[in-house]
Order: C-alpha cells, then structure tokens, then sequence
C-alpha cells in the first residue's frame, strides 16, 4: 500500500476572485464550500505547513498530535532522534490511533478496531488475534501509516507537506527567513516552546487571522483601543520615527509589518521586568542580526507564514489557525521563549501570553468576535457579492530598500495583506511549483531573474 | 537435553536475540545485568516476535501489543485480554556457549 499524495488542480475562475488591478477580494472566498475544498486541495496538500517546535518531543517515542489542514497527523520523535510525522488514521478501516493531544515515551500507537499496531517509525508491527498471521498472503511489511511526504526543520520549527514536488523548506521561505530570525535566531541558544498550548474554536474563516497577522497593524487603533488603555494607561501609538522606520514585507505571501520601536509588542504583556530583558536582548542581538532586525524583536509588529501559520514578536505568542470547514477554525497558539532566558523571564512571558493571547486574553477576545462577524455576515446572498477593499497603501512600493522581499512603506498598509491573496490566487491558479515559485508574490530578484 | 544455542558473547546486555536451533522453534535470548534468560521468540499472545520487542525496567516488552514480561517469573503486565504469562527456558553459560532445555516447547 503505497502513499497517495492527490495531485493539484487549477481554478482560474477561483484565482480571479483577487483583483490585483481594483486592489479588492470577492467576499466568496469566506463562505463558499467549493472554494474551501479548493484550498485543502491546492493549498494545504501542497504548502510546507508548521507542525510542532522541536522542543515539545525532545526524546524518542515523544509525540503530539496536529492537523495539516483538515488532515489529522501525529508527529513522532524517532530512536534516531529525527522526526517523523504520519496521518492519524488505520490503513485497515481508517480509524484514528492516536487519541490523546500529546504524550511522552510512546512505544507506539495500536488502533483500537482491530488492534492493528505501528511502531512509532509507522510501520505495521503486528495485528491481533492469530489470524494474519496464518494468512500466507498478508504482508506486514507493505502496510504501515501513511506518512508525510517531506518534513524539515527550521531553527527549531519544525515543517512538512503532503506535496513531493513541493521545493525544499529553505525555497518556500525564499529570503523570508532573514524576517523569521527575528524571533528564532536573535539568542544562541536558540528557541522553546513553555507552557502547553492553549486551544480554542472561532467561527470564522481561517484568512481572516490569517490576513490580520500578515499585515493589519491599522485594526489595533480601533479594535484593541480599550485594552490597550486598560494595560498601557494610553492608546496605541506607533511612535515618534513611525515614518521612518515602519515598514511592510512580503515574500510568497509570507509577510511581516513592524515600526521597529523595539518593545511596543512587550509592553502590553504589562511587566516591565520583561520590556527590560528585550532592551538588553536588543542591544545584545545587534552583532546577530544588525541594527533594523535588533529593533524589531519586541516592536509592535505581527507575521504570518503562509498560509496559517503566525507570531507576534515581543508578544511571543505563536499560533496555527486550523481550517474546520469555511467558517471555523481551531486555533491552536503557544508561547516562544529563548532557551536561554532565565526562568522567571520565561514565566512572565507565559502569563502574558495568557493574559493577552488566550480565549480569555484581552486582545484575543477583542479580534475573534470581529472575524466571527466579518465570516458570517457573508451567509447573506446579496452580502456576499459586494467586493472587499484592499487598498491601502497603493503608492507606497519601496523598490530601493536593501531589506529582502516586496518592501513597503509604513505599516498602516495593506500591502501584505494583498500580497497574501496574490499567494492565495496563484495556489489557486498554478498545478505546478515552476510557476508558484516564479509569479508575482516571488521575491522581487528571483522575478527578475525568472524574466530573463 | 541442553542444546547449544550459540557463544554467549555474542548476547549484549539489555538486548534481546533471535536464535533458531535446528529442529526447534525460534528462541529468544536476552541478557539483562548480566544474567542469560531464553525465551520463546513468540508472545504467549498474538504469536509475534518477542526479539523484536526490547528490554525495559527488567521486562520484556512485546513491540506488537506492549504486554511486558518480567524477566525470570514471566509474570505479564499491561497484557491486552487473554495473554497469559511467558515461560522461560532453563539456561545456562557453558564455557561461552549458551545452553538451554527447549524439550517444553516441542
């Protein structure tokens, strides 16, 4: 029984759903049940999607469960200390074997319909009963959990796809990585995850979190302006060198905005113990990373990996928005420490994760019932046909910054956010990765490159 | 009769070897804290490789079903519905040979 991974399609007439040129997104995108197939088809069975931190199964038989997708995948610490990761389901009647979130030291992982039983390699050990056995025509050694078909890790985070073609991890990022330094490469030592994860149901569709994380900086003026007078004593201020120094990146979709003031982000977790560790972090990390990543590692910025995977420096909460159907999501979210931080530092980003960026966490509360309702509103017929504006920040290319990607002016923008649908529309539109990896959302190099 | 299984060096602590003597079934031979135990290589279960199992805590665990068997008494734990206890053959190191009685497996 070997693998099937489903090949990818095209859907121009999905694709034309973003316009690049009127810089507007057609509202069907979030509700239509077609649409939503498409993606678990072209995009999440073909992009590099995040799994786990390394962290979380430091030793062998340690595992966790996930989704890609809508698929269900347990990721499993091998004997040899590599990382394997398979669908959670029986190749017998297609049971799920793994039940639990997370554990430790497993031997293995026995469906409990027939007993079938897989090692924590994935391959068929045994089935109960005496009756396979005696069948001289059963073959174990063909039979075992379907695995991914690519898994890598980077700087802890470790990343797989259902595509064999897909391009390595290191070429889905493109230049992007020099932005994910920020947070997993400014400290020697190197990343943790601390204190579990924390996960939730929001009714909405998975973009709009998705979106929000990208490159939606503006909502927070509006959105968090209570909590953020509620935690800061003022209102959210992007500061004094904003047009100086705030800018929106993009490659493949991928993208960050930032306004560089070094601890904006750190300051709503309301410790001023932890905006202290990032100014001397920050100041510390300048041999690492230069001057312009060094400010960004609290500043008030968002990420977002495309398609669904997103962070936010200073806060340090990272999170996957799951797609449950076209207007729900389980969000799963941690909390990213530097392994070298001391312990109460650790601590106090755990409580201010939770405080801000938990079910219960101000923030949290504040932009789910906005995405609920930005979802749901287009279940009406008429609602829906009325497009989305995009178009912030027309003017505001940056085409002779030295920083990698589409670079743009300032982070009220959305610059990123349009770029994020661009991504979205060439998933849709391309079956194969030449083009995915050499259309408009390429970094711009690599486009130029391509042309000639 | 005690028949030859193979050199007892060639049994390293805390692993367990497949061994088969000609008219015999397949044995087990594992060392644990340096003590020789002979088994058969098949759980009292579902009839799969103990050999393919491993030593932890001072038991046999089968890889099949995790049922595992103290070393010695053969007592199961965490065994899955009706798995008896294992038994054990009687073994012994002869010279750097290891010998045992297989006579109650046939």
């Amino acid at each position: 029984m070997r693998p099937v991974y489903p090949r990818a399609s095209s859907y121009p007439d999905f694709a034309r759903l973003v316009d690049r040129d009127k810089a507007q997104v057609d509202r069907r995108v979030f509700v239509d049940k077609a649409i939503y197939q498409a993606e678990l088809q072209q995009i999440f069975a073909r992009a590099w999607l995040f799994l786990a931190h390394e962290s979380q199964i430091p030793n062998p038989g340690d595992f966790l469960r996930t989704s890609m997708g809508e698929d269900d995948v347990i990721v499993v610490r091998q004997r040899d200390k590599t990382v394997k990761a398979f669908l959670n389901s029986c190749p017998h009647r297609g049971n799920r074997v793994c039940m639990v979130d997370a554990g430790t030291r497993a031997r293995g992982f026995i469906c409990n319909y027939h007993g079938w039983s897989f090692g924590i390699d994935g391959a068929l050990r045994g089935t109960d009963g005496k009756v396979y056995e005696t069948d001289e025509t059963f073959e174990k050694a063909q039979i075992g959990l379907t695995p991914v078909a690519q898994i890598d890790s980077y700087k802890g985070l470790i990343f797989a796809t259902f595509d064999p073609q897909a391009p390595s991890l290191e070429d889905f990022f493109g230049p992007f990585t020099w932005y994910l330094d920020i947070m997993l490469d400014n400290d020697e030592g190197g990343t943790e995850f601390v204190g579990g994860a924390i996960r939730s149901i929001i009714d909405c569709n998975w973009k709009f979190p998705a979106e929000n994380f990208v490159g939606d900086i503006l909502h927070a003026f509006w959105t968090h302006q209570s909590g953020a007078q509620a935690i800061l004593g003022g209102a959210v201020d992007l500061g004094k060198r904003y047009d100086e120094l705030a800018f929106q990146a993009s490659v493949y979709g991928h993208g960050i905005e930032s306004n560089l003031d070094k601890v904006g982000n750190t300051r709503t977790l309301g410790y001023p113990e932890l905006v202290d560790y990032v100014f001397d972090l920050s100041e510390k990390a300048r041999d690492r990373l230069g001057d312009i990543r060094a400010r960004a590692i609290g500043a008030i910025s968002s990420c977002t990996v495309f398609p669904n995977f997103s962070f936010l420096p200073g806060q340090n909460t990272f999170r996957v928005w799951h797609p449950r159907g076209p207007g729900k999501i389980e969000l799963v979210a941690w909390t990213l420490v530097n392994k070298n931080a001391p312990e109460h530092i650790k601590e106090l980003y755990r409580k201010g994760t939770m405080m801000t960026f938990s079910p219960g966490g101000v923030f949290e509360m504040d932009d789910g019932e906005n995405w609920e309702y930005a979802t749901r509103v287009n279940e009406g017929f008429v609602t829906r046909h009325q497009p989305l504006h995009y178009a912030l920040g027309l003017g505001t290319e940056d085409a002779a910054s030295e920083m990698p990607g589409h670079v743009h002016r300032g982070s009220l923008n959305d610059a990123n956010q349009r770029l994020f649908y661009t991504r979205w529309a060439e998933f849709m539109k391309y079956d194969n990765w030449t083009d995915l990896q050499n259309g408009e959302t390429a970094p711009p190099v690599r486009r130029a490159q391509a042309a000639e | 009769m005690m028949i030859e299984l193979c050199d007892s060096g060639a049994i390293r602590d805390g692993e367990i070897t497949r061994v088969t003597a000609p008219g015999f079934p397949a044995v087990a031979i594992a060392r644990h804290n340096g003590a020789l135990y002979v088994f058969p290589d098949r759980c009292p279960h579902a009839d799969e490789s103990l050999a393919e199992g491993w030593i932890e805590d001072g038991r046999v665990v089968c890889g099949v079903h995790f049922a595992e068997f103290e070393l010695g008494s053969g007592e199961v734990h965490n065994r899955p519905v009706g798995c008896p206890n294992l038994s054990f053959f009687r073994c012994e190191d002869r010279d750097g040979k290891v010998f045992a009685t297989l006579a109650v497996e046939a």
